[in-house]
């Protein structure tokens, strides 16, 4: 079986925000037990990624530490349509993910209990993302 | 058809595991002859990575090359409730995989020669560490 969804999330600003509920809540809707999950974010300048939700502050470090690899004083000229920070979010999109595959236990997300889903924006403009989720199994 | 099953590894501490041959076990008692196979890990401070398995100096130098980028102790971390290697252990599985996905063909995992499936371990000391393996197909 397979149930499959657009979803439209409204813009929050530059963060990373927590899904798993969201995720959680359409594996449910699917009615599907066992199987997998993928999750794919329509854009280059928004991510996924699972975080520690133990301490608030892992989440802050890791777009630090992403923050040093891709700085976003660096020279941007070509994609000033887009605004100063466009080059260097999508260098920190690429050692991100654009999609997540997590496994489908009991008709819940089959995640660790420290784990938790994430949209990491990095995109200052107001934009709406359009995230994919599609459910696989019995 | 879906198959699912958890699989435990007890780790000696920072560096990687062959998992494959385990992993290769499910897919066996899976009966599944044509399909996918997904490996989740249910951690924020250790990953999975495909990676070449014919010399062990090739992960030798994987775990060198994070260690230079990824530095024990950076002064920019302030998540260090656990020890120096705390963060940086968040950012390393950010930065590698928490799913692997790949195709099942005549009952068996379809790698290359040389790829190889590992367990990476980035806290210095042992845990014990919970996989899912998820395997669909007919």
């Amino acid at each position: 079986m397979v149930y499959q969804d657009t979803l439209q999330l409204a813009e929050k600003g530059r963060g990373a925000y927590e899904i798993t509920e969201l995720v959680a809540d359409f594996i449910k809707e699917s009615n599907i037990r066992t199987g997998t999950c993928q999750l794919f974010i329509h854009s280059s300048s928004a991510s996924l990624l699972i975080g520690d939700i133990a301490d608030e502050s892992t989440k802050n470090e890791t777009a630090a530490f992403m923050a040093q690899l891709a700085p976003s004083s660096d020279n941007v000229d070509n994609k000033i349509d887009k605004g100063m920070d466009a080059i260097p979010e999508e260098m920190r999109h690429v050692l991100a993910q654009t999609s997540l595959s997590i496994p489908v236990s009991n008709a819940k997300p089959g995640i660790g209990v420290w784990q938790g889903i994430f949209l990491w924006e990095r995109s200052s403009h107001a934009v709406e993302r359009k995230l994919t989720i599609t459910v696989i199994g019995d | 058809m879906v198959h699912q099953q958890q699989l435990r590894f007890s780790t000696s501490g920072r560096g990687t595991f062959n998992i494959g041959p385990q992993v290769d076990e499910v897919i066996s008692q899976s009966g599944i002859q044509q399909g996918m196979c997904q490996v989740f890990i249910h951690h924020t401070s250790a990953s999975l990575i495909l990676c070449e398995n014919a010399d062990p100096d090739v992960r030798t130098d994987l775990e060198t090359f994070m260690k230079r980028l990824v530095p024990d102790g950076d002064s920019m971390f302030i998540h260090q409730d656990e020890g120096p290697d705390d963060m940086p252990a968040h950012v390393r599985t950010v930065l590698t995989q928490n799913a692997l996905s790949f195709p099942i063909n005549n009952g068996r995992d379809t790698l290359g020669v040389w790829q190889g499936i590992y367990l990476w371990e980035h806290r210095t000391n042992p845990h014990k560490r919970k996989i899912t393996v998820t395997v669909m197909g007919e």
